[in-house]
């Protein structure tokens, strides 16, 4: 998959620069009861380079609803973040954007 | 079990605790179930060289241990690419993990003071390491279900109540090294 992609969507960005703005891909991160918030705020500063208060509201988000966007971009791009995030021990999965 | 103040900074990169030796075996011995717990995936080994170098696992299909599952999980809700993604990246993220609780082990086994002085990146290891340990740990609890109040009241001959209470000291010892990291990704 990661590597048919990778070409593809390579392929589609030059023949449609939109494709950048249009950000179709996105990384969801899902509450999780043992997860520390002050670790999950740490994750976020570290992989994502997010300011602490960036970090905390992302982190609250997921604590309260359940769930939050944290990154969104290309396909391949989300498959290194959910990557990382599992590596930290995070609940991550990435889809496409349908908001 | 006590630690006396859990992980504090001294300088810019050096974060220290002291262990008791009842501590330091608890945590060697998790560390150790950790990566025993993650080689029953490592069966099924690429025969074919180009599929090594790929780093084809064998594995596409989630695991069936709720452990395992919980430290390798599905990156996509739809089982298709989820496999596909995991054909590829699974080995890599459990190497990742198995060095994570490996770092801890030897750490630990390797200083003969009470003392641990982690550096930054060491410190990076024990904190995916000790994540884990409480993720597997919080599926044999199933915090999922259970609330930290029903866990606090558990009978003291239930088994799990041992567990619980080193559940609970893991997590308040990862969030002191978190806190003493913090100044590190905020300055």
């Amino acid at each position: 998959m990661s590597i048919q992609e990778d070409t593809k969507e390579k392929a589609d960005t030059i023949e449609d620069p939109v494709f950048f703005v249009d950000r179709p891909w996105v990384t969801i991160v899902w509450d999780d009861p043992v997860n520390l918030m002050s670790y999950v705020t740490y994750v976020f500063m570290t992989v994502f380079e997010y300011s602490k208060e960036r970090a905390e509201t992302l982190m609250l988000q997921v604590h309260n609803e359940g769930r939050a966007v944290v990154s969104s971009g290309r396909r391949e791009e989300m498959e290194r973040d959910v990557q990382r995030l599992h590596e930290y021990g995070l609940w991550a999965t990435l889809q496409r954007d349908d908001q | 079990m006590t630690t006396n103040s859990g992980f504090s900074r001294h300088g810019k990169n050096s974060f220290i605790a002291h262990f008791g030796q009842q501590e330091r075996d608890v945590l060697v011995n998790l560390s150790e179930q950790l990566v025993e717990i993650l080689a029953e995936r490592i069966d099924g080994q690429p025969t074919d060289p180009l599929e090594a170098m790929i780093g084809f696992t064998g594995h596409d299909s989630p695991p069936d241990d709720e452990v395992l599952l919980r430290l390798l999980p599905n990156a996509y809700a739809d089982p298709v690419d989820s496999s596909e993604f995991r054909r590829y990246t699974e080995s890599v993220l459990r190497e990742k993990k198995r060095m994570n609780a490996m770092a801890i082990r030897s750490h630990l086994l390797n200083s003969d003071k009470t003392e641990v002085a982690l550096d930054h990146q060491t410190a990076q290891a024990w904190l995916g390491g000790m994540n884990d340990i409480r993720l597997a740990l919080g599926v044999r609890l199933n915090v999922e279900a259970n609330s930290h109040e029903q866990l606090e009241l558990l009978s003291p001959d239930d088994p799990m109540r041992g567990v619980y209470a080193v559940y609970s000291w893991l997590g308040w010892l990862q969030g002191t090294l978190v806190d003493s990291l913090m100044d590190d990704v905020e300055g």
